[in-house]
């Protein structure tokens, strides 16, 4: 499973420093670009807030639409970072190697974009000031008496998510220290007493290089159980509602879950391609990673599929007259039978018959297409899960309605990518997105081992 | 005892096995043939368990005949647990092959050949299809009751349920059959010449065409792929087709998407559980030392311990989800299979398929030893017994009469004790699953010869800064 040539130290600490010790032309412009939207996304933020709620698309009964389908979405593509980095660390997936630093980075930006939809939702985003802290002389929330039911799952979330956004960073934090070190001999001034305060005192004598091993896989471990909780708490928002038909079902949580690693993979599956082309780390980003990758979405892929059926023949398995009416909304009225077709079609179909050819696999233009493909498609499962559902929540037909976004919804949306693109690329410029010090590690252990007249890659292994 | 050397240092002591492939064929062809004594008495004692299980079955139909679900529960029950184990055990190794996992070498024949045992499962389940109730309402649209009952097929297609059920099983024993005879080929093939009897008549009519060319090994590695894909989805199907007939629909009001899963996921545990237990003994009492490193139940371990926490994680979103929810119907489902009337069995089912397994397999010496996991692989088969109790003794006494029409469970029905004719079966159904699966390993080596030779040219001892360690070829 190794390709590619043997790479040196010095060679390695060269090449993946390149995104923070230069600065290449199209940083500015790219930048530039993604900062005006983000601009555009505050300003609609703005208008919506100085103007009411009235001005999105939500109604009664749609009272969640493009926002809480952004949230979801973005707490999915959160869980590459755990799913790359601890599940496959923990199973000693050479790989894994330079996955794993760009996935937890976007772990912690999407975590953080998530957290900010719920917020805008609100329409009146400074009350979360109210549930926070007892302030007697504001004459809301607690000074009235009214306390947040600790008891909903809408509480359990943001306990859940922050955790989860905590642990993410020190995950992060504590797989830099080496890299921080390398950084703090190679910068002057105020980077080196930064770079120099981050490291901790990083010598890399045998002692330090044991406890961070250790703690690398401690938190590996620890953080699995967030990482699943997490997603979980995100679905039970919605099944827990037993009001609404279509949500209330026993397999939301692992349906999530899963969706969540589909979308997340993807996703860094197509970083780690942009990354290969901006700062041309052939040598690190190769083509036997993104297949891989790949291999890794297909079983994926395909366990989500049998989630998705089981959710949809379980659907209809009750009879019931008020769930199948959801049904209905979702597989038989245009445009809702449509998107749901194209949502099958792109989250599945699509990539996964990509993803069975290699040369296909391996194909870095076909494969960003694929990745693309599935979080459209995963994006448009959350937006099909949470408006039929609102829609058709009632049970007198002259209370069902629709759902038709803003303008100020999509510019918001559209933010939010260019938010978690920006970030990413900011990021670039502070620390390597391929972990240098895993590389190494990799490049130590591997070997060669001769069998007959073939020669087969090899790695040591301790156990 | 085979010629081979066993390595690791410190706590890593034996770890790895590294097996002379010379003296190897011979040496698991004297074991295939030899008939030791402990093991002509586990035949006889499992042959005697399984006539009681025919004497158990055959008074259950003298006192009861087929027209009732409600006193075949424990017959349903033990179809159950044999069908999850041996229909899963060659989809450990599909998988295992998949993910190109050396470990898996030493366990892939022993997972295979639970194919044979799913024989036994198909001609268990021909009475079990005269068991289901029908579809359609008899006595019409009562109040309150429905004209077709809550199924997975709604309406009812052609001959659903029972013979889709029936072809669902047969085709996966089929697949599951294609499967070992593949992967066995090159091993008979190598012992054509040298054995005789019935075993030399079945190698050379299975194996006659096998000379080992580029061109077969491809042919297989191939065909290995594609019906190991072919079985996992067959698998899925039928598990869920299983789980719905045989349990969901016979308790009004249990709709539940979860359910097909959770009983996938027990499956796929106990089958790691068997395999394990059969690896234990055959380290410790067949002889095998040589071939089976304490690697592979290290590694199995590890699966083990993480199919343990998606077993208790998927039971803790269904049971979070009918409980939060509150409604009357989810309440009493929760109260008939966990709370109240199988509280007794939920517990000894949570207890030994999550608690006692996961105490076990968080300790890496216990990983590391032969017997942890071996000891955690008996909980899980014992936890899956309980599950198969709860859940289908549940379902097939959850309604009396037209009672399955209606679409909740309006009561929480009382549990039903087995009777002896019930002891019968359940004992006879394990023995008879047993004894099948001795017989099957004098038919065919329990190692795969070929898979085991090929680990040995992928793995090698060699030195590294100051150590010894592996190193682990991956071609591709």
């Amino acid at each position: 499973m190794q390709e590619g040539t043997a790479l040196q130290s010095r060679q390695i600490n060269r090449e993946l420093l390149v995104s923070i010790l230069n600065s290449p032309k199209w940083f500015w412009t790219a930048l530039a670009i993604l900062g005006f939207i983000v601009l555009a996304a505050m300003s609609a933020a703005g208008f919506m807030i100085n103007q009411g709620m009235g001005v999105t698309g939500l109604n009664r009964p749609v009272m969640w639409g493009f926002f809480i389908t952004n949230f979801v979405f973005w707490i999915g593509i959160s869980h590459a970072g755990v799913m790359l980095s601890a599940i496959l660390r923990l199973s000693k997936a050479e790989w894994r190697r330079p996955a794993t630093r760009a996935a937890e980075i976007l772990t912690v930006f999407s975590l953080m974009t998530a957290m900010m939809m719920p917020l805008v939702h609100t329409g009146r985003p400074w009350r979360l000031v109210y549930w926070i802290y007892t302030m007697p002389f504001i004459p809301y929330d607690y000074a009235r008496g009214i306390w947040p039911n600790v008891r909903s799952p809408l509480v359990w979330d943001p306990s859940a998510v922050y955790t989860y956004l905590t642990s993410s960073i020190l995950f992060v934090m504590v797989a830099l220290i080496p890299d921080f070190a390398v950084l703090r001999d190679r910068t002057t001034g105020l980077s080196n007493r930064i770079y120099g305060m981050l490291a901790m005192g990083w010598q890399g004598n045998p002692r330090q290089w044991k406890l961070q091993i250790i703690a690398g896989v401690l938190l590996s471990a620890l953080i699995l159980p967030v990482f699943v909780s997490v997603h979980s708490i995100v679905s039970w928002d919605f099944g827990m509602a037993v009001s609404v038909k279509s949500w209330h079902s026993t397999i939301f949580a692992p349906y999530f879950v899963v969706g969540a690693v589909h979308s997340g993979v993807s996703a860094v599956a197509f970083v780690l391609i942009i990354l290969r082309f901006a700062y041309g780390w052939q040598n690190y980003i190769r083509h036997e990673h993104i297949d891989a990758l790949a291999r890794l979405l297909i079983v994926v892929a395909t366990g989500w599929f049998y989630f998705f059926v089981m959710e949809v023949i379980f659907g209809f398995y009750g009879r019931e007259a008020d769930e199948i009416a959801v049904r209905d909304f979702q597989f038989m009225i245009s445009p809702w039978n449509i998107w749901m077709f194209i949502f099958v079609g792109l989250t599945y179909f699509l990539p996964v018959a990509i993803w069975l050819s290699r040369s296909w696999r391996r194909n870095l233009w076909i494969m960003s297409i694929a990745c693309i493909s599935v979080n459209v498609g995963m994006w448009l499962e959350r937006f099909l899960i949470i408006v039929p559902g609102l829609a058709r929540k009632q049970l007198l037909t002259f209370d069902w309605y629709t759902y038709r976004p803003s303008s100020v919804e999509w510019i918001l949306i559209g933010g939010t990518f260019a938010l978690v693109s920006m970030l990413m690329l900011l990021i670039a410029k502070v620390v390597p997105l391929i972990p240098l010090y895993d590389i190494k590690e990799g490049e130590i252990l591997r070997t060669e081992i001769r069998i007959g007249r073939v020669t087969v890659p090899a790695t040591f292994r301790e156990d | 005892m085979a010629a081979s050397e066993a390595k690791g240092h410190g706590h890593h002591s034996g770890m790895w096995v590294f097996p002379d492939a010379a003296v190897m064929s011979e040496d698991l062809s004297v074991k295939t043939r030899s008939m030791p004594q402990a093991f002509t008495m586990a035949l006889v004692v499992t042959g005697v368990l399984f006539i009681i299980g025919i004497v158990g079955f055959v008074a259950r139909a003298a006192d009861d005949g087929f027209d009732e679900i409600a006193p075949w529960g424990y017959y349903m029950a033990v179809f159950s647990m044999i069908f999850m184990i041996s229909s899963a055990a060659p989809l450990v190794v599909v998988a295992f092959r998949f993910t190109k996992s050396h470990w898996r070498r030493p366990l892939s024949r022993v997972a295979e050949l639970f194919s044979i045992v799913g024989i036994l499962n198909l001609l268990m389940f021909i009475p079990l299809m005269f068991l289901l109730p029908d579809l359609a309402n008899p006595g019409g649209v009562v109040e309150g009751q429905l004209e077709v009952r809550r199924t997975i097929w709604f309406e009812g297609p052609i001959g659903s349920p029972h013979a889709w059920d029936l072809l669902g099983v047969a085709f996966l024993t089929i697949t599951s059959l294609a499967i070992l005879w593949l992967s066995a080929v090159p091993d008979m093939a190598e012992s054509r010449g040298s054995t005789t009897g019935f075993r030399g008549w079945v190698y050379n009519r299975l194996a006659g065409h096998w000379y080992g060319t580029k061109r077969q090994w491809n042919s297989q590695k191939a065909g290995l792929a594609l019906l190991g894909a072919f079985y996992f989805m067959t698998l899925i199907f039928v598990h869920f087709v299983i789980s719905s007939d045989y349990a969901q629909s016979l308790i009004p009001g249990w709709k539940d998407s979860i359910f097909p899963v959770i009983y996938s996921v027990t499956s796929l545990q106990m089958a790691l559980g068997a395999i394990l237990v059969i690896l234990f003994i055959m380290r410790r009492w067949g002889g095998y030392e040589g071939y089976i490193g304490k690697s592979a139940f290290w590694a199995a371990s590890k699966v083990l311990l993480g199919v343990t926490l998606l077993w208790v994680y998927h039971l803790f979103a269904f049971f979070i989800t009918f409980w939060y929810g509150r409604l009357e119907v989810e309440q009493n489902i929760i109260k008939y299979l966990i709370s109240e009337s199988y509280s007794i069995i939920f517990l000894l089912n949570l207890v030994f398929s999550f608690a006692a397994p996961f105490a076990l397999l968080i300790w890496n010496p216990v990983r590391r030893s032969a017997w942890g996991p071996a000891l955690a692989g008996l909980f899980v088969i014992f936890g899956g017994l309980m599950f198969s109790i709860r859940i289908f003794v549940g379902a097939a006494n959850a309604t009396e009469g037209s009672e399955i029409y209606t679409s909740i469970l309006e009561h929480v029905p009382p549990p039903v004790y087995p009777d002896v004719w019930d002891v019968f079966m359940v004992l006879g159904g394990l023995g008879a699953a047993i004894f099948v699966y001795l017989a099957s390993t004098k038919l065919l080596p329990l190692l795969s010869l070929w898979e085991v030779k090929e680990g040995a040219l992928y793995q090698r001892w060699g030195r590294f800064m100051r150590g010894e360690y592996l190193i682990l070829g991956k071609p591709e």
